[in-house]
């Protein structure tokens, strides 16, 4: 049946995803003629957004590039800033950082989890219908978590989407510990029904695929912690990078005519990174609980089936809970202090950036002027590095569910893109350019 | 019968449409007085047949303008939501610069002719493209004013949208003015209806709902005098969302 | 200076002592000033180690706790029939710390709120809250409190403190500062010694006032009214951002503006009100769209006005205390009021202090509850015209509505908002009213999909009516132009009523519209015309092709060769006009061509009438509130105001 089979698919603007990308299928006499993942997202030129902007201005405007990870991109570029002006940040300054990019994670991962990816697995289109079903006690609790992660990062970084606290050298203003504690008690409440929603995703896990493909993850990894906003560049393949100025050496990225976005490789092909990637690397790391979740799925290192991306995702949310709520008892131990943020000294001079944001490893890389003027300035986006993995990873699938139904087949190559969890219209933001 | 209503989005981060997401359980009461039909966020469901559409994003091509005029004619009520689609955003400050010139920085001289996803001019505000009946201004807009104008349209009445500087909603709030702090907020000029949110949390007011007065008029040049500020700090500033815009919407 | 029964010692160990008492007893929510970054604000006290009683100006004055930025006012249940519950917010308060001109803008603002149409929500702030003061310590260098004599009082506090070396002394001013007292603190009697160092210290403190204000306050209004077309005004206003920062860090503004909010589920609702300011563009923004003081240079001059000379006249005192907040919150620098009348004083000043302002009874002497709609019920739907609908109310406590003609009422429709519509009916013993809706704004549209048995809100009536009396034995002729015939008909249906009839003598309508399909109650008018003494004449300004019309054509300004009247029979006669704006203008230039007094004309003016009982601000007209004063007026009366007639 499937030897003389002629069938086209053409998923334009995948739903579900961020961003705009097309996956196109061509199958003529049971041979499969194309397959291809084409990213159509019109390109933003951010790097032009950059030129001869004031170092104050460059958190702000990169930040617009993506609503969901805005505080990662914010914590990138800030650091890149901080790198080029040699400004240190005080311990409690990384502290409520680390704070602010654990509910980023949060928030972005049960957002991913709850309502872009579950809906699949329970064979509907989207999160509404559960509304009035019997799972609909799992979707207000993915609600409640969702809320409690975005009160969180309103409460540290002023707001959520383009988070307007976090400045060059610090903080334009700071919790108070009552808020602290206030939130301490949510995270503690977010725990328990954090175990409640796994159960129920456990219960229709199965209906992910069990597709495996050996590929190489890379991502941030630290002595001291489950690395997000600190640590050196890692790889399966090749082991740690300390010398995170040359993140181009690692992150090779290339153009390819059917996308408006770039692609990245490193030893082979492709690689990925994402949560699965920081799982597979530092999945020693993770706090108890969060190992628990991952027990539970039978999720161990190295996992090479993307699917799996969706639970690395449900472990990190876990662990950023715990993560937080460790934190939270530092800060009011050592007594929150109301600190100014250290004070800029403009000078000329490079700075590198790189934190890990929902979707992956993520740089920023700025040249600025004597007077504190960018001139030169560079992105890396996450979903860049894997839009070479999704296209392999399709291409080893796809002859693996030749046989299947069109419909089946359609949701299962959307389900692949999905499990990314890609950001596109980030990944069109790619910034190279030279000023004079 | 419940309004059919139908989300798009162009070039933007789409953070705006995640403040949907964001309304969290009130996003339950949202699917009950309304019937969504298209939302490709977050839904795979998809109609043709909707009255309200909201738009997100600027338009930067051609196809997408062809597109965001198919959805003019067959929505009765188009809503610009954010900066980039009412006003332009930061999206627009790539318009100092010639497209060719933009296109050639970046993508240096990789053959694009007859590339449509490349063909780029200037970006646009959603109104400089089609008519555009209201507004929900921000970037990213604001939860509250977004449940204003969805409930004001269920009602059938015009929403309500401040015609008043961001300073009214600062000093309510008692804030520590900004210039009092040594710092150049744009506040004074821009129109209100966040709460004054970035003054509150001790940070500029940058201009992102647009700006009400044009920065040229003589009563911003006697403070900047006071408070020993430059002209050109104000139209840098004033450039981050407000490139080029003459009228406000 | 205070009497020494009254005046008792603490040291300042106790006093703080005495302030985490009551902030532990929790009874009360205890708010004293605070540091904010390089500012001050009053804000709910923790502990006593956070007042900073050496402070020099809060950023915004105590109003606040009085009139809160925003204040809920009623919740409603839109899916119930007519659900409405007023608010109650009552928390029983502590403030700590306020200056003595402070405290006298808060006895100001008492004046406002609590008059003959007391403001309940304010009353029971004020009630339920403890004022404890304290003597300035440094004073604020855009303050000029000093030359206004309001950087002490006497009076308007429970307790005053003043800080005299290592004690405070606390001057007791009332039995709720004393029961604190004695509930909580230890203190001491005082000595004579005590009194003469409060005296110090305020003759201290006098002394520091750089700022000091050229003009008595007395002299205020002489010089605002000598100069309203001053160019200065526009020299200044060029500068200004119309942000209202000056009127929201003001002690003694109170403009408020109305809001209806409902929830995403379309059920629950609130009805809440907030800050609203006269500098802003749409404060005067009406229905139709329509603005008036549209000019920078008017919204910016009436401020001034309102502080140094309207409500001066109104009430007897300069609705100014000199804190120096507007000075600090101005960017552009130009809303200082002592470098204003500084400025003013190189100029004429004249005694016509009450130019811009109507000394008139208008008190409605009804201690109601002024803010919470009662519920209506529309009986019946008249089509009028494409625009206008004829509503017959019934309101559902089955009272009558008991208004005067020219009175207006406030038509709520619950979640969309509230508007002023003028009654059309005589006034009767039955509980229904009729009011004619021309579809402008929201409400007004909200209502025109209404249908019979729906219900609605009304507050009301308000507003000062035709003067019936002062018409009685006169000949009266009405000119109703476009939508003025909906209030002049509850006057002209009144004076042609059987019962009513012989109480006038010769009765004239005349009524003009646009076009044929914009009149209204032709068939009423024809039903009258079987009265004694009575004419009538009907005009549209043009008959468009196909449409019938047996009246006369030409502006309602033609129809006055068309009746006879002599210049002998004007002095005994009335003219009501009602109409647009634009309409007034040249009606009245024909009335006195044909010998009518000023007193013998009456106009009703429209403005952006809010709360209907001059409290928000919205509806004025230079010193006059449009709610109390009219709007019913004279021509007498309002022939010298610039803005009656914008």
């Amino acid at each position: 049946m499937s030897m003389s089979k002629d069938f086209d698919i053409n998923v334009e603007h995948v739903t579900r995803v961020e961003g705009h990308g097309n996956i196109v299928l061509n199958v003529k006499k049971g041979k499969i003629e194309k397959v291809q993942w084409q990213v159509s997202e019109a390109p933003r030129f951010f790097e032009a957004m950059l030129r001869g902007r004031h170092y104050d201005e460059l958190r702000p405007i990169t930040s617009r590039i993506c609503g969901i990870c805005s505080i990662g991109h914010s914590l990138a570029s800030l650091k890149a800033t901080e790198d080029a002006l040699d400004i240190e940040i005080s311990k409690q300054t990384g502290i409520l950082r680390r704070l602010a990019i654990n509910a980023e994670n949060m928030q972005s991962h049960i957002l991913h989890v709850g309502y872009l990816a579950v809906p699949d697995l329970f064979g509907v289109g989207s999160v509404f219908p559960l509304v009035g079903s019997k799972n609909q006690d799992a979707l207000l609790k993915i609600v409640k978590l969702h809320r409690i992660s975005n009160e969180m990062s309103d409460l540290v970084c002023g707001r959520t989407t383009h988070p307007i606290r976090l400045i060059v050298g610090g903080f334009s203003m700071i919790p108070t510990e009552k808020e602290l504690l206030n939130l301490k008690k949510d995270l503690e409440d977010a725990i328990k029904m954090t175990k409640e929603v796994a159960e129920v995703v456990k219960s229709v896990a199965g209906n992910f695929p069990d597709f495996e493909r050996e590929t190489e993850y890379i991502a941030l990894t630290s002595d001291d912690e489950y690395a997000l906003y600190d640590g050196d560049i890692a790889s399966t393949d090749t082991g740690r990078h300390p010398e995170y100025k040359d993140y181009r050496s690692i992150m090779q990225e290339f153009v390819v005519p059917h996308s408006t976005a770039k692609h990245a490789k490193h030893k082979r092909e492709s690689y990925m990174v994402g949560a699965l990637a920081r799982f597979n690397l530092n999945s020693n790391q993770l706090h108890p609980i969060a190992q628990d979740v991952a027990n539970m799925f039978e999720l161990k290192p190295i996992c090479y089936n993307p699917f799996m991306n969706n639970v690395a995702q449900l472990v990190e949310f876990v662990h950023n809970i715990e993560d937080s709520i460790k934190w939270i008892d530092k800060l009011v131990d050592d007594g929150i202090e109301d600190e100014k943020p250290v004070s800029v000294i403009p000078k000329a001079g490079r700075g590198v950036g790189i934190v890990e944001v929902p979707r992956g490893i993520l740089v920023h890389d700025y040249t600025l002027d004597e007077k504190g003027r960018c001139l030169k300035a560079n992105c890396i986006i996450p979903t860049n590095q894997n839009h070479a993995n999704i296209q392999k990873d399709m291409e080893e699938l796809v002859p693996q569910i030749l046989n299947k139904p069109e419909k089946e087949i359609e949701l299962n190559l959307e389900m692949l893109v999905r499990a990314y969890d890609p950001c596109i219209s980030c990944s069109t933001h790619y910034i190279d350019v030279n000023f004079v | 019968m419940k309004p059919k209503v139908a989300f798009f989005d162009f070039s933007s981060c789409e953070g705006c449409q995640l403040q949907i997401a964001n309304l969290e359980e009130e996003i339950l009461d949202l699917i009950n007085i309304v019937d969504v039909v298209s939302f490709r966020e977050v839904m795979k469901e998809h109609s043709d047949d909707y009255d309200i559409a909201f738009i997100e994003g600027s338009i930067m091509r051609p196809m997408d303008a062809a597109r965001l005029r198919e959805i003019r004619s067959r929505a009765k009520i188009l809503v610009a939501l954010g900066a980039c689609a009412t006003i332009g955003g930061i999206n627009k400050i790539r318009n100092q610069w010639p497209p060719e010139d933009v296109k050639k920085e970046v993508y240096g001289d990789a053959d694009l002719e007859n590339n449509e996803y490349f063909d780029v001019f200037e970006t646009k505000a959603i109104n400089e493209v089609v008519p555009v009946d209201y507004y929900i201004h921000g970037c990213p807009i604001n939860r509250d004013e977004f449940k204003h104008v969805v409930t004001s349209l269920a009602l059938g009445k015009k929403p309500n949208i401040p015609n008043y500087p961001v300073c009214v909603e600062c000093k309510k709030n008692e804030n520590v003015c900004l210039f009092e702090q040594g710092k150049f907020c744009l506040g004074p000029i821009t129109r209100a209806g966040c709460g004054a949110i970035c003054p509150t949390n001790g940070s500029t007011c940058d201009g992102c709902r647009g700006l009400l007065k044009k920065p040229e008029v003589e009563c911003v040049m006697e403070i900047l005098e006071r408070y020993d500020l430059t002209y050109e700090e104000l139209k840098s500033r004033s450039l981050l969302y407000n490139y080029g815009r003459d009228e406000c919407p | 200076m205070p009497k020494l029964e009254d005046v008792k010692i603490i040291n300042k160990n106790e006093f703080n002592e005495f302030v985490n008492a009551i902030i532990k007893e929790g009874k009360y929510d205890v708010v004293g000033v605070k540091e904010k970054r390089e500012r001050f604000v009053f804000d709910q006290l923790n502990t006593a180690n956070e007042l900073r009683l050496d402070y020099d100006v809060t950023i915004l004055p105590p109003k606040k706790y009085f009139l809160p930025q925003i204040e809920k006012l009623m919740d409603y249940d839109l899916s119930k029939s007519f659900d409405v519950k007023k608010s109650d917010a009552n928390v029983p308060r502590i403030i700590i710390g306020i200056h003595p001109y402070d405290i006298i803008a808060i006895e100001q603002m008492d004046k406002y709120y609590l008059d003959s149409q007391e403001d309940d929500f304010y009353k029971k702030r004020r009630e339920n809250t403890i004022i404890i003061g304290t003597d300035i310590q440094n004073v604020s260098k855009y303050s000029f409190a000093a030359s206004m004599d309001t950087h002490t009082t006497d009076s308007g506090f429970d307790l005053m403190l003043t800080d005299i070396g290592n004690k405070y002394a606390i001057t007791i001013g009332s039995k709720k500062g004393k029961n604190l007292l004695q509930e909580y603190a230890r203190v001491k009697d005082a000595k004579k010694s005590d009194l003469r160092k409060i005296e110090k210290k305020r003759n201290l403190i006098a002394s520091q006032y750089m700022k000091k204000v050229d003009v008595k306050k007395e002299e205020w209004s002489k010089y605002l009214v000598a100069n309203y077309n001053n160019t200065i005004w526009k020299i200044k206003s060029d500068k200004c951002l119309s942000c209202s920062s000056c009127t929201m860090v003001c002690p003694t503004c109170y403009c408020y503006n109305v809001k209806d909010e409902v929830s995403l589920n379309l059920k629950e609702g609130e009805r809440f009100r907030t800050w609203d300011g006269c500098l802003l563009h749409d404060f005067t923004k009406i229905g139709s769209g329509e603005v008036f003081r549209e000019d920078t240079t008017d919204r910016f001059r009436h401020r001034f006005y309102r502080k140094g000379n309207y409500l001066p006249e109104r009430y007897g005192f300069v609705a100014c205390v000199g804190c120096g907040r507007c000075g600090i919150a101005c960017l552009p620098n130009i809303a200082d009021p002592c470098n204003m009348i500084n400025e003013l004083s190189h100029f004429e000043k004249s005694d016509e202090t009450n130019k811009f302002f109507i000394k008139q009874k208008t008190e409605i002497d009804e201690k109601g509850i002024i803010h919470i709609p009662r519920s209506a019920t529309i009986k019946r739907i008249e089509r009028l015209t494409s625009r206008e609908t004829l509503f017959e109310i019934e309101l559902d406590d089955k009272k009558s509505l008991g208004h005067n003609p020219g009175q207006f009422v406030e038509v709520s429709v619950l979640g969309v908002g509230e508007a002023p519509i003028s009654v059309s009916s005589p006034p009767t013993e039955k509980p229904t009213f009729q009011i004619v809706v021309r579809k402008v704004g929201n409400v007004t549209s909200k209502l025109f999909t209404m249908k019979t048995g729906d219900k609605i809100g009304i507050r009301g009536p308000f507003g000062n009516g035709f003067d019936v009396k002062a018409m009685g034995g006169k000949n009266i002729i009405f000119v109703c132009a476009g939508l003025g015939v909906a209030p002049l008909r509850s006057l002209y249906l009144y004076v042609t009523d059987k019962k009513n009839r012989n109480k006038f003598k010769n009765i004239k309508i005349l009524y003009g519209c646009k076009e044929p399909n914009e009149a209204m109650f032709l068939d009423e008018f024809k039903s009258l015309e079987n009265l004694d003494d009575y004419e009538c004449k009907l005009t549209v300004d043009t008959c468009p092709e196909g449409e019938c019309w047996d009246g006369e054509i030409g502006l309602i300004t033609t129809l006055f060769p068309k009746i006879n009247l002599d210049k002998a029979a004007s002095q005994d006669t009335m003219a009501v006009v009602v109409g647009p704006p634009v309409v007034y203008k040249f009606v009245i230039e024909s009335l006195k061509t044909m010998g009518f007094p000023d007193e013998n004309i009456y106009v009703s003016l429209e403005r952006h009438m809010k709360c209907g009982v001059g409290k928000c601000g919205h509806c004025q007209i230079n010193g006059i509130y449009v709610c109390k004063e009219g709007p019913v007026f004279q021509y007498s009366q309002i022939k010298n105001l610039p803005e009656a007639f914008e």
